[in-house]
């Protein structure tokens, strides 16, 4: 900022580089507060709640760590862990594949690839409760059109519950997310594809590297941080996702899709607030990891 | 005998160039028959969703087709007047708008000082926005919801408004900070010689300049106000504060599933954001490799 000739008040005390910095931080501040307001005190707030035997109408008192001990040896929390971590480890892995793959395809010299990708895109603009209730429809043993395609092709001659029972409920949620969810693999990917240079895979090639090789030498290590980045923030989401499984079966049959949020919710709702939050705050630990693994990486990128 | 054998090698030769073509050619043709079913794939259960709302319920429950043979629009009015659906959507619009407007403007704000000044802990505040932006909704809707209740403002809009503005208000800091590093800083330091305050100078350049930017975050934050249920489900107990997802909830939690009305509802709920999705893809696109953006 240029110096304003000052006619005599040497000494006062709001100088143009004091008034730079109060600017910047009163438009920072609304922001901050809300943040502290409205994310950091509840976190705290749910850690706190976790060590109480609140109920609805009452504060309760601090019990240490009862809740938790509780859960240990509660059959629909030991069936929510291992039902989300497997949940988020498959979906991973699809989306990657799928994601992936779609987005070398697309990546080709193809005439028209413009059109595949706004349609590749498409699950991701839906909003996801509409996805998981299209699915919730797609799935039903009458008037369903998955069990009427597979019938009336003749790949599978009989009417399958895919939701009601204990085999294909887990499947069946997994695919619901993975249509909702590849297009962000994808378009990531893909983006990280185009912004490989095209002379690494001529260097390539003029060394005599197959197709095999070229992707080994330069489109894994081009697409690399892409793929940690998106593979960090997708098992955050899908590990506290709630309408998938809320919307295509409530956590059942018997517990076979019973994953964290789902059971949390279902714990606020029988009223027992210190166990629902118990719920909650034992997914943090790995939660924590993850964001400060995402947060490093992503704010190294930012300040690149 | 030597012609033969030239014959034969002039064969190879040009047999190696046609396979190499014809390698081409396959792969093009392999590619698009990929591409094809899956966007097939894809789109399948979007079909379903427009043709269910459109079919008469013996098409849905009894005779099953995959082509109705009547169209019809009693699902829509069946969802608009006799479920009172008019009521949630504009709930949601409300919300969401809200929601858009209040964080684009405070984070707009926010992440101009972020990326424009130097000062004590804005490394911390960096951090911090990151993490709340990272920060799921399963772990804050129990706190949340004893907070809102505390205020007075479980059961109204304006809780699940304020409670929605703890998700986008992040998010929206978050993406227009890669935005705003995009404008020249040059530009904005003529505007100031030429007599511009900070604040106009924000306003004036770095804004009209980010405008794509802005649409995209706009875009970003109304569907993720638009999509939310969780908190509405948590928060939200009387008929008339429902929102389009937490009434489309209600329909299938009741004990007959009324498919029908439930995917009419569905395709009034996305189909105009669809859209604007392909329309917009290059700004989201760009949006979504800026800052990584919630599905």
């Amino acid at each position: 900022m240029t110096d304003t000739p000052d006619f005599g008040r040497r000494r006062r005390w709001l100088t143009d580089s004091r008034r730079t910095h109060l600017f910047a931080y009163a438009l920072v501040v609304p922001v901050l507060l809300l943040i502290i307001g409205l994310v950091a005190y509840p976190f705290g707030f749910a850690i706190w709640v976790s060590f109480t035997d609140r109920v609805i109408g009452s504060v309760g008192k601090f019990v240490g760590l009862a809740n938790f001990e509780y859960l240990s040896r509660n059959a629909t929390f030991g069936a929510a862990v291992s039902n989300t971590i497997f949940l988020v480890v498959v979906t991973d892995i699809l989306k990657l594949g799928i994601g992936l793959g779609l987005a070398l395809l697309v990546n080709q010299q193809l005439p028209g690839r413009g059109l595949f990708r706004s349609f590749l895109m498409l699950p991701w603009a839906m909003p996801a409760f509409v996805a998981f209730l299209t699915w919730r429809v797609l799935y039903q043993p009458v008037g369903g059109g998955l069990n009427l395609v597979l019938t009336q092709t003749g790949i599978y001659p009989h009417v399958i519950d895919w939701l009601g029972q204990r085999p294909t409920a887990m499947p069946s949620v997994i695919l619901a997310s993975v249509w909702r969810g590849f297009p962000f693999w994808f378009i990531s990917i893909l983006a990280a594809l185009q912004s490989i240079p095209k002379e690494l895979y001529e260097a390539a090639r003029v060394d005599g590297a197959n197709a095999w090789q070229r992707f080994w030498m330069v489109t894994a290590p081009g697409i690399r941080q892409v793929v940690l980045v998106t593979a960090l923030l997708s098992s955050i989401w899908t590990a506290n996702a709630f309408e998938h499984v809320w919307l295509l079966t409530q956590g059942g049959p018997s517990d076979a899709t019973m994953v964290f949020p789902v059971l949390a919710y279902f714990g606020m709702q029988t009223q027992r607030i210190g166990e629902a939050a118990a719920v909650s705050v034992s997914m943090m630990p790995v939660l924590i990891v993850l964001l400060i693994a995402v947060t490093a990486v992503m704010q190294r990128d930012d300040e690149r | 005998m030597s012609v033969m054998k030239s014959e034969r090698s002039m064969r190879r030769n040009s047999g190696s160039g046609a396979s190499e073509r014809q390698r081409m050619i396959v792969g093009r043709v392999l590619s698009y028959m990929a591409l094809t079913i899956a966007v097939l794939l894809i789109l399948f259960p979007i079909y379903w969703m427009v043709i269910t709302s459109l079919k008469l319920p013996r098409e849905i429950y009894r005779v099953p087709s995959l082509w109705p043979q009547v169209f019809t629009l009693d699902n829509y009015y069946k969802l608009l007047f006799d479920e009172g659906f008019l009521h949630p959507i504009l709930n949601s619009l409300m919300v969401a708008t809200t929601v858009t407007v209040v964080s684009v403007i405070f984070s707009a704000f926010a992440a101009y000082s972020m990326v424009r000044f130097r000062y004590r802990f804005k490394g911390l505040i960096g951090r911090l926005i990151l993490f709340a932006y990272l920060t799921p909704g399963s772990l804050l809707f129990i706190p949340l919801s004893i907070l809102m209740a505390q205020l007075g403002l479980s059961n109204s809009l304006q809780g699940l408004i304020l409670v929605d503005l703890a998700f986008s208000v992040p998010l929206a800091t978050w993406l227009l900070q890669g935005y705003f590093r995009g404008v020249p800083r040059e530009l904005e330091e003529q505007g100031l010689i030429d007599g511009l305050s900070r604040m106009g100078a924000l306003l004036r350049i770095v804004l009209p300049l980010s405008a794509p930017g802005i649409a995209a975050v706009s875009i970003f934050v109304f569907t993720g106000a638009w999509n939310e249920l969780l908190f509405a489900l948590v928060l939200v107990s009387s008929e008339s504060q429902r929102t389009a997802p937490l009434a489309l909830n209600y329909l299938i939690t009741s004990d007959v599933l009324p498919w029908g009305p439930l995917m009419a509802g569905a395709v009034i709920s996305s189909v105009p954001l669809m859209i604007l999705y392909f329309v917009a893809q290059r700004f989201m696109v760009q949006g979504l490799t800026a800052g990584s953006v919630k599905g």
